[in-house]
């Protein structure tokens, strides 16, 4: 492998981890110590289909994403502090704690917002990729979702108006294999999923979402293409969650064991781990210096946020409206 | 009078009537996303797949405009759907079935069909799951004619109405509150239908009328216990029908107490709290000793973080406040 590229797989692997330490921490310690609300939907095995396709992305490109946002708004660069805080509900949090895990979103760094109502943000995706085009800016929208969301008439509807107007952003689905409990077979009538774009006349693509390098140079030419053509595109990654849909899932709908098989076998991390030893000669004893030294990030990013305050109530309503002054007449 | 039966949680309550009426009627279908082997998300059909097969109980795609739309048309050839809307929020999503079509299809085809449909779906906060998945949007469905709306707290009286519900020849939205699946209540074990359109008095009394359903009730209740010791006497009256609503209840309570409080976890604006005010006001002014007043949550989506959340919500010592205002 090119000096280069080793240097960029060390980067992804940094973020990749950076990634699953944080959830871990969710998983491990916020969950059994009662330090979130609600649930949170956690993307470990998903990690490179996030540091693969975000790093893809050029500055002046945005994204969306779903309930299921660890990975894109962390691989974007989202403080690690604040989206602690933030799922912790402190008023440091990314949003001021209104927003908790699902609804992370930060504008400096083009996340225009986590959307846990399945597919709706396909439809918004389309429509920030129409004011781009409009004013004539040069980025994409670059739009996450599940399989599950494919099922929605919002997809579909969004599929056709963004091929029919012509407007950049790709629809990135990433197939985990179950919506909540439901697999493919019980909620899909076909399963070649990248065949639905085709009835729309949009390109589309079918990829490993477990090889971070594959699906990094995959996305870079296919943002590439329509970021030069303004055409829209659809890919398709196979991934698996390794744990729950969130973190109070019972998982009786699938085989107790066929996490663990398929950890085993496609772990994207420990795909770079292999790779660093089989390819790119990296020294063993540099990967782990990599993972204390992230490990070391995410554990006092944690411990800070836990010490930040809680949202003052008297604050409740702030931020509901924009402040607007329309003038009428003279 | 009924055995008072055993104790069992609000989602068990809510699983006997679907039960219930699966094994009285054949036309009793059911599907929505995850309520097969995952037994929905708060358990409220657990094992029913295993009992009733794949056919009765399906497990849906994400697709809540279809779903809620091939309830509609099941329904139109005699079917009687009971589909499961994940969260209330996303009846928004399904809202042209139910509001456009359900609602209308019998009246604009001159009375020739009839809609006998039930959409099953949990509303309301409390849990931290933010403003997507939080809403009660009771009002929104009492806004449409030609759609029943039903807002149960106790077990028993979920059970009862999901009955009636199912075998009305109506569509019916049944809002269940997510915080309170596992809220445990005496439910009987022979079979009790409640029927639609008809109030509850959930506790006696004589000093103020106090209004509540779904699980703000809880609060309503809390309320007057902390109030009695205070000396004042609270009638608790649970609508558990919102449209149609029993007034005639609230009135007859009225008529001893005089003096009017309503409480619900929507917010106040164009809530259904404002049109029981309204009915009253407008035409029994004269059984009025107060101004009525309203209990509800703070007019903003509702905040993820607890100290936010708890703020916005209408709770026990809220309710207590505003009695205390009324008799004073
Ligand atoms: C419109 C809507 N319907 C239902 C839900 C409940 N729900 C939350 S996540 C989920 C499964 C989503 O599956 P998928 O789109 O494949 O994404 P994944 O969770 O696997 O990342 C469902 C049904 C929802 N949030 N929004």
């Amino acid at each position: 492998m090119r000096p280069e590229r080793i240097e960029q797989l060390i980067h992804f692997y940094r973020d990749m981890l950076r990634i699953r330490y944080f959830e871990e921490k969710i998983l491990n310690h916020m969950l059994p110590n009662r330090l979130f609300r609600g649930s949170s939907h956690l993307c470990i095995g998903q990690e490179a289909v996030s540091v693969g396709a975000v790093h893809a992305m050029e500055e002046e490109d945005y994204l969306f994403t779903t309930h299921r946002n660890h990975g894109h708004t962390l691989a974007r660069g989202m403080d690690l502090e604040g989206a602690f805080a933030e799922i912790m509900g402190r008023t440091t949090g990314v949003c001021r704690g209104r927003g908790g895990s699902m609804h992370l979103a930060d504008a400096s760094l083009g996340i225009l917002g986590a959307n846990p109502v399945v597919g709706s943000n396909i439809p918004m995706a389309t429509g920030a990729a129409l004011a781009l085009k409009m004013q004539g800016r040069k980025g994409i929208v670059v739009c996450f979702f599940g399989e599950g969301a494919m099922n929605t008439g919002a997809c579909h509807e969004a599929f056709n108006m963004a091929a029919l107007w012509d407007l950049p952003v790709v629809f990135v689905c990433e197939n985990n294999k179950y919506a909540i409990s439901v697999a493919e077979d019980i909620s899909m009538s076909d399963h070649e999923l990248q065949d639905r774009a085709v009835g729309y006349g949009m390109e589309s693509y079918r990829l490993d979402g477990m090889n971070v390098l594959e699906v990094y140079d995959f996305c870079s030419a296919t943002f590439g293409r329509t970021r030069r053509t303004s055409r829209p595109a659809l890919l398709v990654f196979d991934t698996y969650r390794f744990v729950g849909h969130h973190t109070s899932d019972s998982e009786r709908y699938r085989p107790k064991d066929e996490a663990i098989e398929v950890f085993r076998e496609k772990d994207p991390i420990h795909f770079v781990e292999r790779e660093f030893l089989e390819d790119c000669h990296v020294d063993p004893e540099q990967a782990v210096d990599i993972r204390i030294d992230i490990k070391q990030e995410v554990e006092s990013a944690f411990e800070r946020a836990l010490e930040a305050p809680w949202p003052d109530p008297a604050t409740l309503t702030q931020g509901l409206w924009a402040e607007s002054e329309v003038t009428c007449g003279d | 009078m009924t055995d008072r039966g055993r104790e069992v949680v609000f989602a068990q309550a809510i699983r006997t009537a679907l039960r219930e009426e699966m094994q009285r009627d054949e036309s009793v279908i059911l599907w929505g996303q995850d309520i097969g082997v995952y037994g929905g998300v708060y358990g409220a059909t657990t094992g029913l797949q295993r009992e009733f097969g794949e056919d009765r109980v399906r497990d849906a795609p994400i697709s809540e405009m279809a779903i809620a739309g091939v309830a509609v048309g099941a329904a139109l050839l005699g079917m009687r759907p009971v589909v499961e809307i994940m969260y209330a929020d996303f009846l928004m999503h399904a809202a042209d079935a139910i509001a456009n079509q359900a609602a209308k299809w019998r009246f604009m085809s001159g009375g020739q069909f009839k809609v006998p449909a039930v959409f099953r779906s949990p509303a309301g906060g409390g849990s931290g799951y933010a403003a997507q998945h939080s809403q009660n949007i009771e009002s929104w469905f009492c806004h449409i004619p030609g759609l029943k709306v039903v807002c149960p707290c106790m077990p028993r009286d979920a059970r009862g109405l999901l009955k009636s519900a199912i075998r009305d020849d109506n569509p019916v939205v049944f809002l269940e509150h997510k915080s309170h699946y596992t809220y445990r209540g005496p439910m009987p074990k022979e079979e009790e239908l409640l029927p639609l359109g008809k109030a509850d008095v959930k506790r006696e009394g004589t000093d103020v009328t106090l209004v509540s359903w779904s699980r703000n009730l809880l609060w309503a209740l809390e309320a007057a216990d902390k109030l009695r010791e205070e000396g004042v006497s609270i009638e608790v009256i649970d609508p558990m029908t919102l449209f149609p609503l029993d007034l005639d209840t609230i009135l007859e309570s009225l008529a001893k107490t005089g003096r009017l409080v309503v409480s619900h976890e929507a917010h106040a604006f164009c809530g259904v709290g404002a049109e029981i005010i309204a009915q009253v006001v407008e035409g029994h002014m004269d059984l009025l000793k107060a101004a009525p007043k309203r209990v509800s949550a703070v007019a903003c989506p509702l905040p993820y973080s607890e100290p936010l959340e708890k703020a916005a919500l209408p709770d026990a010592d809220d309710i207590a406040a505003a009695v205390r205002q009324v008799v004073r």
